[in-house]
């Protein structure tokens, strides 16, 4: 007996110590990716002096604080922002294969970044920003209007209005792109591509707060995104208001995703896969899952940009990158996902 | 009283009347069970009871009107167990029972405490074994029992079950029972529906039998209400009737 309940207890202390490892590896990865990524790249930032670095008035000094460092800022902001956001969407609507993406959101901020390009033009770039916004905004509200039939909101209505919207707006992107001048149809075509080379400290104060904002407001919610995911019925029975707060979980995540891609472009894959990472790696429990898909997110953002910068002798758009690492990667989580749930 | 009243119950979809004029009343620690044929609406009166319908009339517990309660208030003093749960995430045991606790904890996250409260309740159905197991590979009879334990979790005043009993095997069914009996003797009121009125009769102080659209046939004690003259009534269906230490048991002639 007495060697039983000893294997147990060590048993138990194992499982202690592995989930305080894995949570203390979650925690610090975002940081240490974000000191490799600020030592890595084309030109060779000298590192020798911190004080040289952060005060004199050297090219080093304005490569590391100008353009690195506010990309690395964005990078972070982005992932963490898709991370929780795709976690939260999911979870809300207990399905695993939709994303903030699914709801409308990169489609209707793409329009409104056209929109803003072809009225105004590209030199009133800083209108393209709220312009994205507002039309990721509007995208997801007629995806959640949509989505009501005869009262009732479902998972699945849901998941098919965002189909139509996201098509919707597809469409009214490319009839702006055919009817503008060429110039503006480059421009918004180079808007649109995912990346995060022309990011600047002005980008990071325009999308920070309001991303900012969004992940702490899910942080809030997590208790009440997990009960979300029990069914309409047994939520409600269990004290939820299903129909407000499941609302309010996604105008969170769509303002959280709405921002960032608005400074960024459409960046895909990411807000799909953050969150089954996360879920590969600590599982499910609700506690801990939205937080760490926060750090997971940002970390995933920091390794794929940083590949987008070293891997090839010019930038590749991390967008492209995503892509490229996203579809396979969902892929096997999937896959295995699905033998272990079943 | 101390205990759940329902008084003209209505509902309707549309033109459709589905329940009508459903009034009765059950104190703590009673047992009521809701029988009729496949469709009569006794998941809709569940519904209406629980106000995730809006039903007509009024339902009181402990006096209080539901209606004026928020959904918070309302899930304090009442649980459901609904007759099925599509699982979407593979959620631990714990995690699922301790989700009873939102009404008490509203926007927090579940403390040491809560879920000592959840182990005991998982304790109390005896499955305390599956605490740590992923609720998605819980057999039927197990899942049952573990979102009894969340109900109860939820500390109510009175607990709804839809079908508790169905899709279990022979013995699971008792287990349930014996446990609904259990839970209804700390003072709960306990209201369930149910197809087989041998079960039924086994456990409940008062049975409301219902035939197709809501027409309540009659609501009292089993042995009042079950009788051969009903039963044909309802079900249409030939019986015969044993009585053995008391109890009656009721089988169809084939």
């Amino acid at each position: 007996m007495a060697s039983v309940e000893y294997i147990q207890y060590s048993k138990q202390s194992l499982e202690f110590l592995r989930s305080n490892l894995t949570r203390a590896a979650l925690t610090l990865s975002p940081f240490i990716f974000l000191i490799i990524y600020l030592s890595v790249g084309k030109y060779n930032v000298d590192f020798s002096s911190l004080h040289q670095l952060l005060f004199s008035d050297s090219i080093d000094r304005t490569i590391f604080l100008n353009i690195r460092l506010p990309r690395a800022i964005e990078a972070m902001i982005f992932g963490a922002s898709m991370g929780i956001s795709g976690a939260s969407v999911q979870t809300t609507l207990k399905n695993p294969l939709v994303s903030p993406y699914f709801l409308g959101i990169s489609s209707g901020a793409a329009f409104g970044a056209a929109l803003s390009i072809a009225i105004f033009g590209y030199k009133s770039f800083f209108l393209v920003q709220p312009a994205a916004i507002l039309f990721a905004l509007v995208a997801v509200s007629l995806t959640l209007g949509l989505s009501k039939f005869r009262g009732q909101f479902t998972p699945v209505s849901v998941v098919l209005a965002g189909i139509i919207v996201s098509a919707l707006f597809s469409g009214l992107l490319s009839l702006i792109q055919i009817l503008v001048e060429p110039e503006k149809t480059q421009t918004i075509v180079a808007w649109m591509i995912g990346r995060l080379y022309t990011i600047t400290w002005a980008d990071v104060r325009v999308s920070a707060p309001l991303a900012i904002l969004g992940i702490l407001g899910l942080l809030y919610f997590r208790w009440r995104i997990f009960v979300l995911s029990m069914g309409d019925e047994e939520a409600k029975s269990l004290g939820i208001n299903v129909e407000r707060e499941r609302l309010l979980v996604i105008f969170l995540a769509s303002v959280a995703t709405a921002s960032v891609v608005s400074v960024t472009g459409i960046i895909g894959w990411v807000c799909l896969i953050a969150p089954h990472v996360t879920r590969f790696l600590v599982g499910s429990d609700p506690k801990v899952m939205l937080p760490a898909s926060i750090s997971v997110g940002a970390s995933f953002m920091l390794i794929a940009d940083m590949l987008s910068r070293t891997i090839w002798n010019f930038e590749i758009p991390v967008g492209i990158i995503t892509t490229i690492i996203g579809a396979p990667l969902f892929l096997y989580l999937m896959r295995r996902a699905l033998h272990e749930w079943h | 009283m101390s205990g759940i009243e329902a008084i003209e119950l209505c509902f309707s979809y549309g033109n459709n009347m589905i329940i009508r004029q459903a009034t009765f009343e059950l104190q703590a620690g009673e047992i009521l069970s809701i029988l009729g044929p496949n469709g009569c609406g006794k998941t809709t009166l569940l519904k209406c009871i629980n106000m995730l319908l809006k039903p007509e009339g009024k339902v009181l517990v402990d006096n209080i009107d539901l209606r004026t309660l928020n959904a918070r208030d309302l899930a304090m003093l009442m649980g459901y167990v609904p007759q099925m749960h599509s699982p979407g995430f593979p959620y631990r045991v714990i995690d699922v029972v301790v989700s009873g606790r939102t009404p008490q904890l509203g926007f927090s996250v579940p403390s040491e405490k809560d879920y000592e409260i959840a182990r005991n309740a998982l304790v109390r159905v005896g499955v305390s074994h599956l605490a740590d197991k992923f609720y998605t590979q819980l057999s039927g009879g197990e899942l049952k029992l573990v979102l009894i334990a969340r109900a109860l979790v939820q500390e109510p005043k009175v607990l709804l079950l839809d079908e508790p009993t169905s899709h279990l095997d022979f013995k699971n069914r008792i287990i349930v029972l014996k446990i609904l009996r259990e839970i209804a003797d700390d003072g709960i009121a306990v209201i369930m529906s149910e197809h087989d009125p041998n079960l039924a009769s086994l456990v409940s102080d008062k049975v409301l039998l219902m035939r197709s659209k809501g027409d309540i046939v009659g609501y009292g004690s089993p042995k009042e209400i079950l009788t051969p003259d009903n039963i044909v009534n309802v079900y249409g269906l030939n019986i015969e009737i044993f009585e053995r230490g008391g109890s009656r048991y009721i089988f169809p002639i084939f």
